[in-house]
C-alpha cells in the first residue's frame, strides 16, 4: 500500500469517528475524481454537483463500512458514486425526463479542467490510445455501461444485439483492457 | 454453475450491467461469502476504474464543499475541540481548490504505477491459479480455538498458492497465523503468515520452492511470531475435518 492510499484509508478510518479535518481532506483529495465521473455520466452540471455532495455526505455517514482489505479507498467512493449516478440515470429514464447531452462534457468544461503535468497528460494519453485500441464494439459496451449506467439488457436492446452477443463484448472488453494496459502503462 | 462462470458473471457485475436474475444470483453468491468472487469483483472496479484516466480532471465549485461541510455540521454529535468554525470556514475556500488539484495530479500519477499495480498483480495471480486446470481449490475447516474460522485454500504443485480465511479473529500480539503445506513423507513446510483484519477475513498470496511430493494437507496454527520452522502452536483451520 503507498503512502497516498494509506493516508486515505487513515483519513476514512478518521471520518467513521466524526473527524471533520480528516473529512475535508478526504474531500479534496477525492472530489475532482468523483465529479469528473459526475459530469461524464450525468451530463448536466447541476446533477453532477448535486451527486459529489450526497456521495461525500454518504462517505461521511458510511466511513465505518469501509474496509482497506475490500479495495483502495478511491475505489470505494468511486462506486458509491457510480451507483448513486446509475439510480439518477435510471429514475430520470424511468420519467421519460429529457437532458441535456453533449458529444464530450469533459470537453464542455474545459474552462474548469485542471492543470495537467506533462506525466499526467502522458498518462491521459496512453489510456485513451489503450482505449482507442479496443475494437469498437467492445468499446462501446464498456463506455454504455460504465459510463451511461445501462445493464447488459438494455444494451442489448439498444444495439439491437443478442444479449450473449453483448456479455461477450464486455467479458471480452474488460479482459483487453487489463492486457492493453498492463504492457502500455507499467 | 463452474466458478469460471461466476468469474465471468462477476466482470459484468462490476461494470454495474448485470440486470435481472443473474444479478440476484450473484448477489446472492457474494452474501454467500465467496471471498475469491468478491476479490475478483474489486479487481475488475479497480481496473475499469481506469477509465477515469481517459477523462480530462474537471474541479469541482468550492461551494458544493461548503454545502457538505453545511450537512454534516448539521449531523455532527459533538465539535472538535480547540478547531473555532471561523478557522474551519475558510480553511476549505482558501486551500480547497488548489489541494484538490494537487491532489488529483499526485493521486492520478502515483495511483496506478505504485497502488493499482501490485494489488492487480496478485489478484491476476490468483484469477491464473484458478484458471490453471491443475490448481486445486481445498476448503479449510476451523479447529481447535476457532470452530467457526473458513477458508479456501487455492494449490498448484509448482508451489503458488493463495489461501483466503474468514471468521478468523486477529492474531493476538506476538503471533502469527503460520501457514502450512504438509507432504507425506517431508516435515511441515512454512509457507507464509496471513493476518486478518476486524472482520476476521484475510489472503496471503504464496509463492514457495515445488515440492518434491504432492501436498496432502494444508493448515494454519497460531504461532509466536518468531517461530516458523515448525508448529508448535494449536491448529486453527485444516484442509480435512478434524
Amino acid at each position: 500500500m503507498t503512502a497516498e492510499t494509506a493516508s486515505a484509508a487513515y483519513l476514512i478510518q478518521q471520518v467513521a469517528q466524526q473527524d471533520r479535518e480528516a473529512f475535508s481532506e478526504l474531500y479534496d483529495r477525492c472530489s475532482s475524481l468523483v465529479f469528473t465521473l459526475a459530469i461524464r455520466m450525468l451530463k448536466v452540471r447541476s446533477d453532477a454537483e448535486d451527486l459529489l455532495q450526497e456521495v461525500f455526505v454518504q462517505v461521511w455517514r458510511q466511513a465505518s463500512n469501509y474496509s482497506a482489505d475490500r479495495g483502495s479507498p478511491e475505489a470505494w467512493i468511486i462506486n458509491i458514486a457510480r451507483s448513486r449516478a446509475i439510480d439518477k440515470i435510471r429514475s430520470i429514464r424511468r420519467m421519460e425526463k429529457s437532458f441535456v447531452l453533449t458529444g464530450d462534457p469533459a470537453r464542455a468544461e474545459s474552462s474548469d479542467n485542471v492543470e495537467s503535468s506533462a506525466a499526467e497528460s502522458e498518462v491521459r494519453l496512453t489510456m485513451n490510445s489503450a482505449l482507442a485500441s479496443l475494437p469498437e464494439a467492445q468499446r462501446r459496451v464498456l463506455e454504455l455501461a460504465y459510463f451511461d449506467g445501462l445493464s447488459q439488457s438494455e444494451i442489448a436492446a439498444r444495439l439491437a444485439e443478442p444479449l450473449g452477443t453483448v456479455k461477450t463484448r464486455m467479458r471480452s472488453g474488460i479482459q483487453r483492457l487489463r492486457d492493453i494496459l498492463g504492457t502500455k502503462v507499467a | 454453475m463452474t466458478h469460471e462462470e461466476w468469474l465471468e458473471k462477476g466482470e459484468i457485475y462490476a461494470l454495474g450491467a448485470l440486470d435481472g436474475q443473474e444479478q440476484k444470483e450473484f448477489e446472492a453468491h457474494l452474501r454467500a461469502g465467496c471471498a475469491i468472487c468478491e476479490a475478483y469483483v474489486r479487481e475488475t472496479r479497480e481496473t475499469l476504474m481506469l477509465l477515469h484516466r481517459t477523462l480530462t480532471p474537471l474541479t469541482p465549485p468550492a461551494s458544493v464543499k461548503t454545502r457538505v461541510l453545511d450537512v454534516i455540521d448539521g449531523e455532527k454529535v459533538a465539535p472538535l475541540i480547540g478547531k473555532p468554525r471561523s478557522t474551519r470556514r475558510r480553511w476549505p475556500i482558501i486551500t480547497g481548490t488548489l489541494a484538490a488539484g494537487i491532489a488529483g495530479l499526485v493521486i492520478g500519477g502515483l495511483f496506478y504505477r505504485v497502488y493499482y499495480e501490485p494489488r492487480h498483480t496478485v489478484s491476476m495471480a490468483v484469477v491464473n491459479l484458478l484458471r490453471d486446470p491443475a490448481t486445486r481449490d481445498q476448503p479449510l475447516y476451523g479447529t481447535g480455538p476457532t470452530p467457526a474460522a473458513r477458508g479456501r485454500f487455492l494449490w498448484n504443485e509448482s508451489g503458488e498458492g493463495h489461501i483466503f480465511v474468514s471468521n478468523l479473529p486477529a492474531a493476538p500480539e506476538g503471533k502469527i497465523y503460520a501457514v502450512w503445506t504438509i507432504t507425506k513423507r517431508s516435515a511441515p513446510r512454512f509457507v507464509g503468515a496471513v493476518k486478518t483484519d476486524t472482520h476476521g477475513q484475510g489472503g496471503l498470496h504464496i509463492n514457495s520452492p515445488r515440492s518434491d511430493q504432492p501436498v496432502e494437507t494444508f493448515a494454519v496454527t497460531l504461532e509466536p511470531a518468531d517461530t516458523t520452522a515448525a508448529p508448535t502452536g494449536p491448529m486453527v483451520l485444516v484442509s480435512r475435518p478434524s
